[in-house]
């Protein structure tokens, strides 16, 4: 038979070529934006710009957004994550300023965000309510916390001097001329990737998210893995809390909450790299990727600040159309 | 609306249908002539196509092949739309009815009446026109403003019909219309059918029932393997020749029975109770016995097989589980006891539509792919394989995602799940509807086979017959209560009916109790 005259067997055609484009939309999408920045702004592809982009636009937001995929992975959606991350915030910042060691700080800090996120996990666990619900509580209780621990939203400044210096390490420090932040990101990107896809426990939560009722028709323990996801979903957003406190020396109350609708967005643009739409860790952090260089390369071209939350809004529609439209044709 | 040529003697002529899907073919040339004013049956195992044939009719599906003549007036391709025009309506069993909206609502959605053309919705003649068509067919009272949530099953099934009656249809369509109704109300059903016929509409009736096609149609054509074998006058033909002519199989060779080793309990409940559900219910199954559990909508049967597996709890009574007593208190519980359930919701409980094979066959069974917590897959992609064989399950390999799977195959990844972890008690509840009879006899067999390995197996079936070709014994519920034992061996359906039905229990002989 010839190549022609069979329509499956097609690999240079335009139709393949328009499927593989619309399968890896998010791919496509960074390569395209990188694209367009470099040649319309004469700062973006420079190596400063590049690093500046992985540690200033990207680390924060995709330790948040990894947080985000556990939460969604298993069906449902944390909205404090960025109650972790300045409830972290405000335990590092008190305990160096009253003088603990910070590395007593740092693990108080991490409890804290757990703590948030065992506080989700008692309301969607323990109560029954929906995540969507339980999380959005936690956020607003967590707002008037902060302004009730800091007089009413003040923030909390470190002095300059008389501080350890691995404080400042974990914002400004390298190793072997990495970024310490890029360090533990990539760290948290590998051991949350391995945990969501290669152990049980990822299959367990993976099942629960698409079927719930399957998994516990199937003996699988659910409310504990559920409640165990919001444990581990506010101690990951705890992580950004610890590396943005080091790199600005101060905790502003409620700051974090800047990162939860983005981390949304790259969590769903990220489902678009799985073939059956699942949430997946790589596919957040390619989200997240897409979005970092979005925010830099349209303030680089002049844009004002505030045309970036259009860009982001517009790029989220496209990726998810065009994984919409790739399922559409695979169906027909 | 639509011209009507009346010279032509079918109200609806689909001819030599063709339809294929990737590589299978789910039609190879049926034909479905259906003269005006009749009530034809179409009849066919599940998978013969009957279905296909429909969404074509429905405008759903485009043919690759044939004719379509309706009145007479042939059509190249159809639409939704075109079929509404056309004055055909479908009554399905799951039709979408928005649950929040009132009958009224619901009866009236997308073609609601005008008041003087403002747009305001002409209330008045919306609930008139209702309420004329309820009382002339169905001869009741159902409030115009009641959710539709609110209602039964087939009071569902009458504000569809209602729906369809209110656009003057020519031809209706009822979609196993029988399924998940009681026999009162299907007898209401059946009586408003032959009513319809009187007025002239014609009707196609797809069931399974054979019962159902004698009583009330004139005519019926069978669908097998896509095509149509057979157009008969069901009510001149025996209803052994229709079945055979469904099936191409010989009937005896359905329900292989093996004799087995019947060994120690492996299950004894004591007195069980559950308040407004059951009451003293005392059962026990052994090791290598399948026994039966019979019962109807509000016996009590379901609510027992909840709390065998933990998903509710019992008020009092006793469960011991080889040898162990303690009811479980959670599927968890259950499952560590070595206890498997295959629930009747299969889409909603027993796989997860959106898993692939292999994760759906290994859920109940992580532990033994796992080690220190990591995912052994070889490990795991082996059993599955391996499973996916035995049970002779038709897959796109096992990457492929459930909901690609038919009815019967989804079910024996369902199977798959609990064979793939050693059980002692299997719990099957309808373990074979909407499952095609190869795939039927294929879990039968394995029925057979876990019993004979000496696992215990209790099986809830509304096919009297199939639970009595299975089970060595069937203990009948009737109201929360066990009415009744009989050795499979020495019963019919129409006693085991009998008995669930309450028509022996003395007085409670005249009302039942259903829902």
């Amino acid at each position: 038979m010839s190549i022609a005259a069979n329509p499956d067997h097609n690999p240079f055609g335009l139709q393949s070529v328009g499927q593989y484009l619309l399968r890896y939309a998010v791919i496509v999408a960074l390569a395209g934006v990188f694209a367009f920045f470099s040649f319309a702004t004469t700062t973006f592809l420079t190596s400063a710009n590049l690093t500046s982009i992985l540690v200033n636009n990207f680390t924060l937001l995709a330790i948040v957004a990894v947080a985000m995929t556990f939460a969604v992975a298993a069906g449902g959606i944390d909205l404090s994550v960025g109650t972790s991350v300045d409830f972290a915030s405000f335990t590092f910042v008190s305990l160096v300023l009253a003088g603990y060691p910070v590395g007593l700080a740092i693990l108080l800090a991490l409890v804290s965000g757990a703590a948030v996120g065992g506080f989700n996990a008692l309301l969607i666990s323990g109560a029954g309510i929906t995540p969507f619900l339980a999380t959005l509580g936690t956020l607003f209780i967590g707002r008037s916390t902060q302004q009730l621990l800091t007089n009413g939203g003040n923030p909390v400044y470190l002095p300059q001097t008389g501080i350890s210096p691995l404080f400042s390490f974990i914002g400004h420090g390298h190793i072997i001329g990495v970024p310490v932040p890029l360090v533990i990101v990539g760290l948290l990107i590998i051991v949350a990737a391995t945990l969501l896809f290669r152990t049980r426990f990822g299959r367990v939560v993976l099942a629960i998210g698409v079927q719930q009722s399957v998994a516990r028709y199937s003996g699988l323990h659910v409310p504990g893995h559920i409640g165990l996801i919001y444990v581990i979903s506010g101690l990951i957003a705890a992580i950004a809390g610890i590396i943005l406190t080091s790199t600005v020396s101060v905790y502003i109350p409620n700051s974090g909450g800047a990162f939860m609708l983005n981390a949304i967005g790259a969590t769903f643009i990220g489902t678009t790299l799985s073939r059956e739409g699942r949430p997946n860790v790589p596919g957040t952090v390619l989200g997240v990727l897409l979005l970092s260089i979005v925010a830099n390369g349209l303030l680089l071209t002049g844009l004002s600040f505030y045309w970036q939350q259009v860009g982001t809004g517009l790029l989220i529609f496209i990726v998810l159309a065009a994984s919409f439209l790739n399922r559409r044709g695979r169906v027909d | 609306m639509s011209p009507v040529t009346e010279n032509s003697k079918y109200a609806l002529s689909l001819r030599g249908l063709v339809k294929r899907f990737g590589g299978v073919e789910a039609l190879s040339g049926a034909t479905l002539e259906v003269e005006r004013g009749t009530v034809h049956g179409l009849i066919g195992q599940n998978g013969a196509g009957k279905s296909t044939l429909i969404k074509i009719l429905a405008g759903l599906y485009q043919p690759d092949e044939g004719v379509i003549e309706i009145n007479g007036i042939r059509h190249e391709r159809l639409t939704a739309r075109e079929v509404e025009k056309l004055g055909i309506h479908f009554i399905h069993q799951d039709r979408l009815l928005v649950p929040s909206f009132n009958v009224g609502e619901s009866l009236f959605l997308g073609r609601e009446p005008r008041l003087n053309r403002l747009p305001f919705l002409d209330r008045r003649s919306m609930r008139k026109r209702a309420q004329d068509i309820l009382d002339r067919y169905f001869n009741l009272r159902l409030p115009a403003n009641a959710l539709i949530s609110e209602l039964t099953t087939a009071q569902k099934q009458i504000v569809q019909i209602t729906r369809a009656l209110l656009d003057k249809p020519s031809i209706l369509v009822f979609d196993e219309p029988t399924a998940a109704l009681v026999r009162r109300e299907a007898d209401i059903l059946f009586d408003l059918i032959g009513r319809l016929r009187t007025d002239g509409i014609t009707i196609i009736y797809i069931s399974h029932y054979l019962n159902e096609i004698e009583a009330l149609c004139d005519r019926a054509t069978i669908l097998r393997n896509g095509r149509d074998v057979a157009s008969v006058d069901p009510r001149s033909t025996p209803a052994s020749k229709i079945a055979s002519l469904m099936v191409a199989r010989d009937i005896g060779e359905m329900f292989p029975k093996v004799a087995t080793t019947i060994g120690a309990p492996v299950l004894t409940a004591k007195k069980l109770s559950k308040a407004g559900k059951f009451r003293n219910v005392s059962l026990d199954v052994r090791q290598g016995e399948i026994v039966g559990l019979a019962g109807l909508l509000g016996s009590g049967a379901k609510d027992l097989v909840r709390v065998l597996f933990g998903l509710d709890t019992a008020d009092s009574g006793e469960i011991t589980i080889e040898g162990e007593q303690g009811r479980p208190r959670s599927p968890v519980a259950a499952v560590a006891k070595r206890l498997a359930l295959v629930p009747e919701d299969r889409r909603g409980d027993g796989v997860a539509l959106g898993l692939s094979v292999a994760e759906n066959t290994t859920l109940a069974s992580l532990k033994r792919f796992t080690r220190s917590g990591f995912l052994q897959r070889n490990a795991e992609h082996a059993e599955v394989d391996r499973l996916i064989e035995q049970l002779a399950i038709k897959t796109n390999g096992r990457f492929a995602p459930v909901r690609t799977l038919s009815g019967g195959n989804q079910q024996k990844v369902a199977l798959a799940k609990w064979l793939s972890r050693k059980s002692s008690l299997y719990i099957l509840d309808e373990p074979t509807v909407g499952v095609d009879i190869g795939s039927k006899v294929e879990i039968y067999n394995l029925i057979g086979k876990l019993a004979e390995r000496g696992a215990g197996i209790l099986v809830l079936s509304s096919d009297l017959s199939e639970l009595i070709g299975i089970t060595d014994r069937i203990l009948v519920l009737f109201r929360g209560s066990v009415v009744r034992e009989f050795r499979s061996s020495e019963t019919t359906p129409d006693d085991v009916l009998a008995e669930a039905t309450g028509a022996l229990t003395p007085h409670h002989g005249e009302e039942r109790h259903v829902g």
